[in-house]
């Protein structure tokens, strides 16, 4: 141990910048969450409280509907972006290696788009009025009107599919690359066996896909659990009745329209447990010991 | 022994995975002058001084109303006090730049001489020791709207200078009167009675298919709960009184517009500017603004007032004669320099009296300093010379609800009114209901408020 330290104890002298700038920029502020979260705090200073502000929080069913908009949201985004990119990723995968690449430039692409501007283009989309994309289209079809983010019973549901309707492009490439190095001896042996494509994406491509399914999931799991712009521009913030109310949204106003520090910063530890505990669920339930 | 360090990359996605984890937490021509008794305009100092102003949507060199008002304004001040130095700071309306003052003003307790506030700064400014009282005259006292005055009032004491009152009311697109032959409120007055049949035949398909809605709002205010005379407060601003019989029969009659469908269908989150392009766009007969949408009818040659619109009150029921609106206020901050803190009072005074008008209308080219009309009599009258729609409106400010300053309201606003609003609109709660719903957590926040 003291010879490995001794041979390697001089590269953290090149891990140290980065790990500083980690420190100071994130887990400080992190640090000062936690604490925050503990006081009464306003802009002008606070006091500790001890646990009172989760007391708040408990009582508080504004935030009850904000934790349940978060998950519903969560669960049914992350699991349709999920299964999304791995079925891109999979139709990809046999084609030639130029259309393989100009397929993933393709999905990755609209990422570079402000997420303001695209969530503003998702509210034209859904306006309830006609002349909305999604009610137009409809039409023609005879169906709807709709109200979509003007009535509480859809507005949710309307930011849920635009979010789902966004083809991932991040995960189309992971799981684009992912494939592209797995082992060729276990197709060649499905194909001896006289397996089908199906057959052998569903036994062979997934399981091995484990790990980058894994990613994927807490790191969707994560920014889902975060959303705020797309609820803030689609509908005005909490949407009618607080329909689209999530907890970053909340952490937001209590925090800078309230000046409720204290109260913002122990939702924000809330938030930060749901995330790891979802996360630990994630990997024990995904994880592999298969390494390929 | 030679250990080597490898990482897979089921490790190194893993670890990624955990390390998100952690992270997840984490202008136009202007008027006549008309000189009035003054006061404001103090006589030159023989001392130099220098002191800061802070506007909110200030940003030099650009054509922001904001922006040339501001100019203008310290323009006319240095032509009366040529020793004064009077540096303009700005920032974009939103929380950013309210984390800045607040930062400033009660942290740091630096920043601004003199600045910009509302309603709900003022309070937590004056509660933090941070305003400096303005040494006003009985005369000018006297000379302020009331209610303005009284909703810069902080225990007792007047705290910063009324700027201006802004009145919502109701904007009227004549070509779409007349197409559904609808007569025009005569001088602006109705009853709500009136102004919800006129609504209902203003709702209708025209004839190339567009639809048309009789009334619509941007959702951000209250205006329909006080038409009864329902009020938030009490007059002690104690207790909680939006669930009074007046207030849900007001709510009762807002309903009754969502009920009637003359409401476009996003009228629950119709934001200001898309109300405004949506009546723009003659899709919207009757629009419930403040006064500052004149200025955008104006700059529009399509849109002449009184040929294609008009203005008028917000309608009449039970209460007395009733308009929302709000007020801006110039607060001076509390500070150890003597000759800085006078200096920023006497340019308070001339930002909010009856002498900035006549002077920017003076100068090349001429500048409409009122943006609102003012919080003052004797400066009331030149918001009423700029323009025919605004002499109509000038005259709105004196019954104009204003709203008491309570420093939680915002909380109580979007976290509990809002929804109940839109619970009862939407028609999944009756109005009694969704109002008595909110009352403990409104009482509970007002009582903080008050402490």
């Amino acid at each position: 141990m003291t010879a490995a330290l001794r041979r390697h104890g001089w590269s953290y002298v090149f891990v140290l910048p980065t790990f500083s700038l980690f420190v100071v920029f994130t887990l400080l502020p992190v640090a000062q969450g936690l604490v925050l979260a503990l006081q009464d705090a306003r802009v002008t200073g606070g006091t500790f409280i001890g646990l009172a502000n989760f007391g708040t929080l408990a009582d508080d069913p504004v935030f009850r509907q904000a934790i349940g908009n978060t998950v519903l949201y969560a669960t049914v985004v992350v699991a349709a972006q999920v299964t999304l990119a791995l079925v891109v990723a999979s139709l990809i995968q046999p084609l030639g290696a130029k259309s393989r690449v100009f397929y993933r430039a393709l999905f990755y692409l609209p990422l570079v788009n402000s997420a303001i501007l695209v969530a503003m283009v998702w509210r034209w989309i859904f306006n309830p009025n006609p002349f909305g994309l999604a009610n137009a289209t409809l039409g023609a079809i005879g169906l709807g009107p709709f109200l979509w983010i003007g009535s509480s019973d859809q507005a949710l549901l309307a930011v849920i599919l635009s979010a789902v309707l966004t083809i991932p492009g991040g995960g189309v490439v992971l799981y684009s690359a992912a494939m592209g190095s797995l082992p060729r001896e276990l197709y060649e042996a499905a194909d001896l066996e006289g397996a089908g494509p199906f057959a052998k994406w569903r036994h062979i491509t997934v399981p091995l896909l484990r790990p980058t399914t894994l990613y994927l999931v807490v790191v969707y799991t994560i920014l889902a659990f975060q959303v705020f712009e797309r609820v803030y521009i689609m509908t005005n913030g909490g949407g009618p009745n607080n329909a689209t109310i999530t907890i970053v949204q909340l952490i937001y106003s209590t925090a800078f329209q309230f000046g409720r520090y204290g109260l913002a910063s122990a939702m924000a530890v809330v938030l930060f447990l749901m995330a790891m505990v979802v996360a630990v669920a994630q990997f024990r339930s995904l994880r592999t010991d298969v390494e390929y | 022994m030679n250990s080597d360090l490898t990482i897979s990359r089921r490790r190194f996605l893993q670890s990624l995975a955990a390390v998100g984890v952690v992270v997840a937490c984490g202008p136009t021509a202007a008027p006549s002058p008309s000189p009035s008794p003054s006061g404001s305009a103090a006589p030159a100092t023989a001392k130099p001084v220098s002191i800061e102003w802070w506007r909110r949507n200030y940003t030099p060199g650009s054509q922001t109303a904001e922006t040339i008002t501001s100019d203008a304004a310290v323009k006319g001040w240095r032509e009366r006090n040529p020793n004064f130095t009077i540096t303009i700071q700005g920032g974009p309306f939103g929380p950013e730049t309210d984390q800045k003052f607040d930062i400033a003003i009660l942290q740091q307790k630096a920043g601004p001489d003199v600045f910009h506030t509302t309603g709900g700064d003022v309070l937590k400014y004056a509660a933090a020791s941070q305003l400096s009282e303005p040494p006003l005259t009985d005369a000018e006292r006297k000379d302020f709207n009331p209610s303005a005055l009284q909703a810069t009032t902080y225990k007792g004491k007047v705290v910063a200078y009324p700027l201006w009152i802004v009145p919502w009311f109701e904007y009227i697109n004549l070509d779409l009167f007349k197409e559904a032959g609808v007569t025009p409120p005569k001088d602006g007055n109705w009853t709500y009675d009136e102004f919800l049949a006129a609504a209902k035949k203003l709702t209708f398909k025209r004839a190339n298919g567009k639809q048309a809605y009789g009334f619509a709002h941007a959702n951000d205010e209250f205006a329909f709960m006080l038409i009864d005379g329902g009020r938030p407060y009490d007059k002690d601003v104690k207790t909680w009184t939006f669930n009074s019989a007046d207030a849900v029969t007001g709510l009762e009659k807002w309903v009754a517009l969502a009920q009637a469908k003359v409401m476009p269908p996003d009228f629950l989150t119709l934001n200001p500017n898309d109300s405004q392009a949506r009546f723009l766009s003659g899709d919207i007969a009757i629009l419930q603004r403040p006064s500052a949408m004149i200025n955008v009818l104006n700059a529009d040659k399509n849109w002449e007032f009184g040929k294609n619109w008009d203005i008028a009150n917000f309608p009449k029921a039970k209460g007395d004669q009733t308009a929302w609106g709000g007020v801006g206020f110039i607060a001076v901050r509390e500070q150890q320099d003597a000759d800085k803190k006078a200096a920023a009072h006497q340019f308070a005074k001339y930002l909010t009296g009856p002498d900035i008008g006549p002077d920017l209308k003076k100068q090349t080219p001429p500048v409409e300093y009122w943006l609102a009309p003012a919080g003052r009599t004797s400066a009331a009258g030149i918001y009423g010379d700029y323009h025919p729609a605004k002499a109509k409106v000038a005259k709105m400010g004196a019954f104009t609800y204003v709203l008491p300053n309570v420093s939680t309201w915002s909380e109580i606003d979007q976290k509990y009114m809002r929804p109940a609003r839109d619970a009862a609109l939407e028609g999944k709660k009756t109005p009694k209901q969704a109002l008595d719903e909110v009352t403990s957590a409104a009482q509970r926040l007002l009582d903080e408020a008050n402490k």
